[in-house]
């Protein structure tokens, strides 16, 4: 569809726009927008009882304080706004509706109690402390392992056993197959775990148009269109009314793709007190109350052959939801993707899960990159490496013998999920090959026991469920998720484009990517293109920006709009051109006769008579500009894999973990921009390791956070992390428009399970058996003295 | 986050501070380089109500040698006695261990002095202090004292200091010669606090035996600790694998170790152990001097 | 609070990219709250206000600065300088174009900090190898990019300074 004549922009390392002004620190940020004079700010009292009834606040001594203007408790918010509640259509979810401020109970450390408007930041802190709060502290069920039982204290009266979500499934002959086995395999995997953490907090400003009684709404969020909505029907105010708008963001990750209660008590006071309400989040507050993710239990049970294909699967899965149902996306989202997705790449016919999501009084979780896949692809790619151990084959040919071969694509899954295209054998070859990976072997089995290293190779291959349309939401019950995404193109009077998309990048380089593709799919030179998205006043409608979808669902947005206006801009230029509108072609802004290429006329002259700016008049049955919108819904979802290859060193003293050597071979089909497209699998992967060694939020048996700090909560800097090899394959979706899959997640679902393999690889030989993260020094060191004494206890 | 309301005092001289110091006591915090004291203020856990600033007291910037050892007042930046010339040249564990504090930003404007009043059981400083038994001196209105840096620290984020003093200065004796010193540490990343490490400086004899052995170890429990025990071990001793070996093993069952998120007691014990070791090999086999163990 | 201290304010003078700002704050007012709001400068951003991230960095006295452990009141007297004073008068051009060369920043929060962390740096060290590179970074987090582009950058601007070192003219002598 795109010109052949026309130079082409996807695909090519395109230097970013977005770059000039935030080098020269001009991006305007949540608190780089400069509030009005009057403006309010506040600052939330926290519980510091996970668990506690309310019996009084007071909130005398902070209102006395000069300089604050109100203080807010549950009741006072009940008259303002309604309860968010998740709505979730599927079976099992037990829905449960959160107050933004506590109402009678604190269900986790750092929930809000109680909120503060003051004239300035630092008074506002001032009085959070001098509110007074009486608690009677409850017993509290903390750890996932406790609240999933009969006796644990109940996170909600009305959720018995705090069980929020339960599924199962069973494909048809999944009994027969698993009994008729000649070996089970079996392990129990644990995650850590750990947050978004980007590095600029949660923040909103909400301002009021005072004439026409609306409201201009900035929020540091992925999901604009998604917020505007939920404010409205929470706010009770007119949606037409509010106008949401996402500034620069500094870094998302799912963290931000979330509709939070500070959002709801900021814009429902200023429209209370008629005055302009900044929030802004400082970093402990960010630790304790922005979504926390993973801390997964996956029990695995195989059935496999002698040769180590897995006849059929077996999934328990447990997720810890915290103390309430996060919005949109709910205590299911991780629950029903992990059981769902763990088939991953591989022919697996028969398979039966249990899944559930337990409420805890700890922080909600929610979606952080990758959702459940990092943790269910260390479930199912450590698995693979037990069959190995179990079997004596090498698990890189165990891998090789259950992979979807590529013969059997398109392939529907036991799930009944198609995948379209693939390149899952191709993918660990070429990463076998990069990685050295028989040489490796060859060297690990001449490795001696006095080493003071040890090392170790881990795989991981994986599918990833990305740019879902919503067909993909729907079947997971996430009704309130829309699935399709929007663009809307208008070639301006002076024939340069406006590209509006239904977006909201924090860092993804949307404005040179979407510029790219619609330069081709319209013929534009890509300089004449303007890209804007993440405001709901000019943006149309759509599902915004998370799980792998941007490139995919705004992506073929774009190309549908472009191939809509194209038709517009051929006839009013086959009309100037005086030929058949078949013979114009579009390409690089101008119109030209295919068949007399000197014969052209640019977009300014066709936009010239489109808007009526010139003596020649539209030609007739023509309507007046040349503008269009389309929305666009993606395909259930796009399935990019890929396959990670790590080689690491264990210090076999102080089982401190180095990283020598990483490989990635991508496949997220076609590709806009690689130069952004290794930015995202880079920054995916450094997640990821911080998740496999070192990130973990940790909760006391008390439900205190020990680590709401950046001293204390560790993520990778410069010196953790290894040089990256990357090379990709490019099998284009034919699911989906534009041929793109999706790339913002791959990175972290890939790393997680690849670094743990190679760990637990290297220590295979001491028989540590390394099943739960994050693989801190202590731990390995704890696992490997226990096989010691272990076996100088069988000596004995 | 940001820190609750105090006054603020900027004396011009080590008078003035000292006379602020005798008027408001407890309740007064001295303002060096603010890298351990402004975190603690901004989380609000600490909300002292006087904060008395030496910023301006130039007299107290020096890093001055001096015949029994370097002197750094409580105004000399980590950064520039990481870069002294004769702290290179003469105390080369305390320029070893400088390069782990912080990271480079946190150095340039956060003192030694400050650091070492501060007295964080992971901090660096505290150990080379112990080891070398380094002198610190206390000034009061009534007064300068010297106090043995193993009479100083009295345990996590305690120091010997009256109310009314401030540690004016720092003295770090120079190493004798023949002298050889380490200073490692590890943590779960590779760079950041520290779950264990080991400061160390051995002196050999002429014929190549260890003479003297200073070493403090911190382990997380409590402020780091010598260990003397170990000390006189060596002393007399060819430094080779067993000796190291065993050195270790006695450490790591004279120090305070936590256990906590970061890493449990027992491995913590076990670092110790082989931070020691290690470093009693690399200072044996002159091999890299500030090698960081990961 | 046992004591509430002083909420009097007072005039603080600061000298910011050389040029002198008298405001009146309170004596706990953070260096980079006075940098951001009560200047405007906002390239300064804010990460954690405990001294970890580096998103704050800023130059006072010529060293780079987590401006969210400093007070205001503090600073009287020193020489501060933010992003905006060393990107206008193009201190800063050489790595900027590296940096949009190489792809190293994805959302920008951490960017401004790197920058200066990255000039104090290279100043120090023309020649430096990867690992020098990396543990310089140590002095600032990023959570998009996993540093990879940002080493690359910092090493390309390392090498086109030396270029332009051995040949001041840029290549195009006459």
């Amino acid at each position: 569809m795109i010109a052949p004549g026309h130079p082409r922009s996807i695909g090519k390392h395109v230097p970013r726009r977005e770059d000039p002004y935030l080098l020269r620190g001009e991006g305007r940020f949540l608190d780089d927008i400069a509030e009005p004079k009057d403006t309010l700010f506040l600052s939330f009292a926290m519980s510091p009882h996970a668990h506690a009834r309310i019996l009084a606040i007071r909130t005398d001594a902070a209102r006395a304080l000069p300089g604050v203007v109100d203080v807010y408790t549950a009741e006072d918010m009940a008259r303002l706004v309604k309860p968010i509640r998740t709505v979730i259509e599927i079976q099992g979810y037990r829905a449960s509706s959160r107050t933004v401020l506590a109402q009678g109970e604190v269900r986790f450390v750092g929930e809000h109690v109680a909120v503060v408007v003051a004239e300035d930041p630092y008074i506002a802190q001032d009085a959070a402390e001098l509110i007074e709060v009486d608690y009677e502290p409850l017993p509290a069920a903390v750890r996932l392992e406790e609240a999933d039982s009969e006796t644990a204290p109940l996170v909600h009266e009305d959720i018995p056993r705090n069980v929020m979500f339960e599924a199962a499934f069973a494909s048809p002959d999944f009994q027969s197959a698993f009994q008729s086995a000649e070996t089970i395999v079996s392990e129990t995997f644990r995650t850590g775990r750990v947050a978004g953490v980007p590095l600029e907090p949660r923040g909103c400003l909400a301002l009021l148009d005072h004439v026409a009684d609306s409201l201009l709404f900035y929020t540091s969020t992925q999901i604009p269109h998604l917020a505007r909505t939920a404010l409205s029907e929470i706010l009770d105010f007119p949606e037409p009314r509010i106008r949401v708008v996402t500034p620069e963001v500094g870094g998302g990750f799912g963290t931000k793709a979330q509709f939070y209660t500070e959002e709801v008590v900021t814009a429902a006071l200023a429209l209370n007190l008629r005055r302009p309400i900044k929030w802004v989040q400082d970093r402990r507050e960010e630790l304790l109350t922005s979504i926390h993710a993973r801390d997964h239990i996956y029990r695995l049970e195989a059935a496999i052959d002698a040769q180590g294909r897995i006849k059929a699967l077996r999934t328990d899965l447990t997720t810890n939801a915290g103390a309430y149902s996060s919005y949109p996306f709910g205590c299911t989202l991780e629950a029903t993707g992990g059981a769902r997705m763990i088939v991953g790449p591989y022919d697996i016919r028969n398979y039966a899960f249990r899944t559930r999501a337990i409420a805890t009084h700890t922080c909600p979780s929610g979606a952080y990159r990758g959702v459940a896949q990092p943790s269910c692809f260390m479930a199912i790619e450590g698995l693979m490496d037990r069959i190995g151990r179990k079997l004596g084959i090498d698990p890189a040919t165990v891998r090789q013998r259950n992979l979807i071969r590529n013969e059997q694509l398109p392939y529907t899954n036991v799930l009944g999920v198609r995948y379209d295209t693939g390149s899952y054998e191709e993918c660990l070859r070429r990463a076998l090959e990069r990685i050295d990976y028989w040489n490796f072997r060859k060297q690990q089995a001449e490795a001696r026991d006095d080493d003071e290293v040890l090392r170790g190779i881990g795989i991981c291959c994986f599918t990833e469920v990305a740019g879902a349309g919503s067909g993909g939401w729907r079947v997971r019950g996430l009704t309130k998720v829309p699935g399709f995404d929007s663009a809307s193109i208008k070639v301006e009077p002076t024939g340069k484009v406006t590209l509006l998309v239904s977006q909201a990048a924090a860092g993804q380089g949307h404005l040179t990517t979407f510029a790219q593709v619609l330069a081709d799919y319209l013929g534009v030179k890509v300089e004449d293109v303007f890209v804007s998205e993440g405001d709901t006043g000019t943006a149309p409608y759509g599902t915004n920006t998370f799980a792998s979808r941007g490139a995919v669902a705004a992506g073929g947005a774009v190309i549908k709009a472009a191939q809509s206006l194209r038709q517009k801009i051929a006839r009013i230029a086959a009309f100037l051109l005086d030929v058949d509108v078949e013979r114009v072609e579009l390409t690089e802004s101008k119109a030209i006769d295919k068949e007399n290429p000197e014969k052209s006329v640019d977009f300014r002259q066709v936009a010239q008579i489109a808007y009526s700016m010139t003596s020649v008049a539209l030609p007739q049955g023509e309507s007046f500009g040349l503008e269009v919108v389309e929305m666009y819904d993606p395909p259930l979802a796009t399935w990019p894999n890929a396959v990670h290859a790590v080689v690491v060193a264990v210090d076999r003293r102080t089982a401190k973990v180095s990283i020598e050597k990483y490989v990635v071979v991508h496949d997220s089909g076609r590709l806009i921009n690689p130069m952004i497209v290794d930015g995202q699998i880079h920054g995916g992967i450094v997640q990821g390791i911080g998740e496999a060694l070192m990130e973990q939020i940790v909760y006391d048996e008390d439900g205190q956070m020990l680590n709401a700090n950046l001293l204390d909560y560790l993520m990778p800097m410069a010196l953790d992390v290894p040089r990256i090899d990357i090379s990709h394959i490019e099998t284009p979706s034919i699911d989906a428009l534009g041929g793109f899959k999706g790339v913002g997640e791959g990175g972290v679902i890939g790393a997680v399970p690849a670094v743990t393999n190679a760990v637990a690889d290297a220590l295979a030989k001491t028989g540590a058996n390394i099943n739960r993260l994050p693989l801190r020094p202590s731990y390995l060191l704890r696992e490997m003295r226990r096989q010691q004494a272990g076996m100088d206890g069988d000596r004995q | 986050m940001k820190p609750a309301p105090f006054e603020f005092r900027a004396p011009t001289s080590l008078d003035g501070v000292l006379e602020e110091l005798r008027e408001h006591g407890e309740a007064a915090r001295i303002l060096a380089g603010g890298q351990s004291l402004v975190p603690l203020m901004n989380l609000r856990m600490l909300q002292p109500s006087v904060l008395v600033s030496i910023n301006h007291c130039k007299e107290l910037s020096y890093i001055r040698s001096e015949e029994d050892g370097l002197a750094c007042g409580a105004l000399a930046r980590q950064w520039d006695v990481e870069h002294d010339r004769v702290a290179m040249e003469r105390c080369p564990l305390l320029v070893q261990a400088l390069h782990h504090v912080g990271a480079r930003s946190n150095r340039n404007r956060g003192t030694v002095c400050g650091s070492l009043a501060h007295a964080d059981p992971l901090a660096e400083l505290p150990a080379v202090a112990l080891a070398l038994d380094a002198d610190m001196i206390a000034a009061s209105s009534a007064g300068r004292r010297v106090v043995p840096a193993r009479e100083f620290f009295v345990g996590a984020l305690e120091n010997s200091l009256r109310p009314d003093e401030m540690l004016e200065a720092v003295r770090f004796p120079y190493a004798p010669a023949r002298s050889r010193s380490c200073f490692i540490e590890l943590g779960n990343r590779n760079h950041g606090f520290a779950i264990a490490g080991v400061a160390l400086q051995v002196t050999f004899g002429e014929d190549g035996r260890c003479s003297r052995a200073r070493l403090a170890v911190m382990g997380g429990e409590n402020i780091a600790r010598r260990a003397t025990d170990t000390e006189t071990a060596l002393a007399g001793s060819v430094i080779d694998e067993a000796i190291a070996r065993e050195a270790g093993r006695m450490t790591a069952s004279l120090v305070d170790v936590a256990g906590d998120f970061h890493a449990d007691a027992a491995y913590r014990r076990e670092l110790v152990a082989v931070l020691v070791e290690r470093a009693l090999m690399q200072v044996a086999s002159g091999a890299a001097l500030n090698a960081r163990s990961n | 609070m046992s004591q509430p201290g002083s909420l009097r304010k007072t005039d603080v003078t600061l000298t910011i990219n050389g040029k002198s700002y008298t405001r009146q704050v309170e004596p706990r007012r953070l260096l980079v709250d006075f940098i951001r709001h009560d200047v405007g400068l906002k390239a300064t951003h804010i990460g954690c206000e405990h001294g970890v991230c580096g998103a704050c960095t800023v130059r006072i006295d010529g060293r780079t600065a987590r401006s969210c452990l400093h007070f205001a009141v503090a600073l009287q007297g020193a020489e501060i300088e933010t992003l905006e004073g060393l990107s206008a008068d193009g201190r800063l051009a050489g790595l900027q174009k590296a940096f949009h060369d190489a792809h190293g920043l994805q959302c920008g929060y951490c960017t401004p900090g790197v920058l200066l962390t990255a000039e104090e740096f290279l100043s120090e060290n023309p020649g430096p190898s990867e690992q020098e590179i990396r543990a310089a970074l140590s002095n600032n987090l990023c959570r998009c990019t996993g540093y990879v582009n940002i080493v690359k950058a910092i090493a390309n601007a390392a090498r086109d300074r030396d270029k332009t070192k051995a040949d001041p003219a840029g290549g195009s002598r006459p």
